[in-house]
């Protein structure tokens, strides 16, 4: 069991680590999935038409359309594996929650509709898990710790780094309990095996989004200015 | 992840009625299909059987390759690792206990994870067939049938109008990294571990802000262009009932395998 889960680890850290594909949850799960990812939705568009008027379909298009992009770009980590972004809380952290869950949204759509990455009937807990749970912890974390972002460079980087370290650790955990609620995967098993990779994982979605926050900051510090539309 | 890896699409043009029935009858009979299919409980193998022979004929009819269909239907693969441990874990009669570790199989366990992955099997083949007989830009008209928020819709055209935009760009940079980064047998290139993610990093932020530059300029082409904010969709053509009749059909045939299964 430990050597299956060392080679489910590396298939883990190499490809679509949480999309779950049709069959592994429950019709139960899929179902709740859906309602929460419904209401999120719901709540986030309402939010962003009002934050963002006309430009949102445009802004929120090209965002997703980088997500994607963002994700192809990896770097060798150790032993063949590869770290790479999921990008969750990179875009909340940039364009704030409610936009974030919109186009992660589309991004973990897409994703299932075209190129078969997650199940169909799995793709409510498939944009939960790295949409919106993602989105919602990534900017929470990331503003609880405001104080020391904006203090010094230092602080900004670790502000970023666990915000979207944090922020992968909870879409593995909400995966695990998923999969063990689907009766998939049992308790002792799922969460010590995916909490454990994801942590690795998240090592790497940390540095990306700290350092790709270092350079929107030091460039064009005007777009990080879109989370906040309250303050222009 | 190479750039094809991540945005090979999967439909193959063909000529069959598969690829002329319409989205928005395609994709919620592939959903609630699958639907049925996640329904049948662990060990019902006479439902799950009855319930392949339509995609097994799905697959005839859609002139696809047999063999393109399975093989693309092993996508799901890797995620079967997460089931696996099910099969040790579910108490029931051992069947077989693995040795040096002592942990056994048990019969409970290995009908659950067989139904897990001939479930898992089936659903995949549905997806599959949807996207290989659905061009992409059909399949995204399926969702406004499904009644979703306007605005969700529209970001869902905008991204897959500007996926591949922004792809190569992001593809561009992979390749002037890599450009940079010679290596020589013996030695690797690069920094540390956080140097290089730092690099990724910059790319993604740089990638950031060219994208924003490049929404900018769309959204005002589109003002331009008379957009006030409201998406626009060309008007749907009338649903064919044959198209339809055949999907309740379909779905019918589903509900009562379940209902026989369960009397």
């Amino acid at each position: 069991m430990a050597l299956a889960y060392q080679s489910a680890a590396v298939g883990l850290v190499e490809g679509p680590a949480l999309h779950i594909p049709d069959g592994f949850v429950s019709v139960p799960v899929a179902l709740v999935g859906y309602v929460l990812t419904a209401g999120a939705i719901a709540l986030a568009v309402r939010m962003t038409n009002r934050q963002l008027d006309e430009r949102a379909v445009p802004l929120m298009g090209v965002t997703a359309a980088f997500i994607f992009a963002a994700q192809m770009m990896n770097f060798p980590v150790a032993g063949g594996t590869s770290g790479h972004l999921l990008g969750g809380a990179l875009a909340a952290i940039l364009l704030g929650p409610w936009a974030a869950i919109i186009v992660m949204t589309a991004v973990v759509g897409l994703q299932a509709l075209l190129f078969q990455d997650g199940g169909l009937l799995a793709m409510g807990v498939n944009i939960l898990n790295m949409g919106v749970i993602t989105a919602l912890v990534g900017y929470a974390v990331h503003e609880a710790l405001g104080p020391v972002a904006r203090s010094s460079t230092t602080g900004a980087a670790l502000a970023g780094f666990a915000a979207a370290w944090l922020s992968v650790e909870a879409a593995a955990i909400a995966t695990s309990a998923q999969l063990w609620l689907s009766g998939t995967s049992a308790p002792g098993v799922v969460f010590p095996a995916m909490v454990g990779v994801h942590a690795l994982i998240g090592i790497g979605e940390g540095l990306i989004t700290a350092a790709a926050l270092a350079f929107v900051r030091s460039t064009r510090p005007d777009l990080l200015r879109l989370a906040r539309p309250a303050m222009n | 992840m190479t750039l094809a890896a991540v945005f090979v699409e999967h439909y193959r043009h063909a000529e069959s009625v598969l690829h002329r029935a319409d989205a928005r009858v395609k994709l919620p009979t592939a959903v609630l299909y699958i639907l049925a299919i996640s329904l049948a409980r662990p060990g019902a193998w006479l439902t799950l059987g009855f319930l392949a022979v339509p995609i097994a004929a799905g697959i005839g009819l859609s002139r696809l390759p047999v063999t393109g269909v399975l093989g693309r239907s092993m996508l799901a693969l890797p995620f079967v690792l997460a089931a696996v441990p099910i099969a040790f874990t579910t108490p029931g009669t051992p069947l077989v206990v693995v040795p040096l570790v002592g942990w056994d199989v048990s019969d409970a366990g290995l009908v659950r994870l067989g139904s897990i992955l001939v479930e898992s099997w089936l659903s995949v083949l549905v997806g599959v067939l949807l996207t290989s007989t659905t061009p992409p830009s059909e399949l995204l008209r399926g969702l406004r049938a499904l009644r979703l928020p306007r605005l969700l819709v529209a970001t869902v055209f905008f991204t897959y109008r500007y996926l591949h935009v922004v792809g190569a760009e992001g593809a561009r940079m992979i390749t002037a990294r890599d450009l940079r980064s010679a290596e020589w047998p013996g030695q690797r290139s690069g920094g540390s571990i956080r140097w290089r993610a730092r690099v990724v990093g910059h790319m993604a932020g740089s990638l950031f802000t060219r994208s924003m530059d490049r929404g900018e300029r769309i959204y005002a082409a589109m003002q331009a262009r008379g957009y006030d904010g409201e998406p626009r969709f060309l008007a749907n053509p009338p649903l064919r009932t044959l198209e339809v009749v055949a999907a309740g059909a379909l779905l019918t045939f589903a509900v009562a395998l379940h209902l026989v299964e369960r009397l």
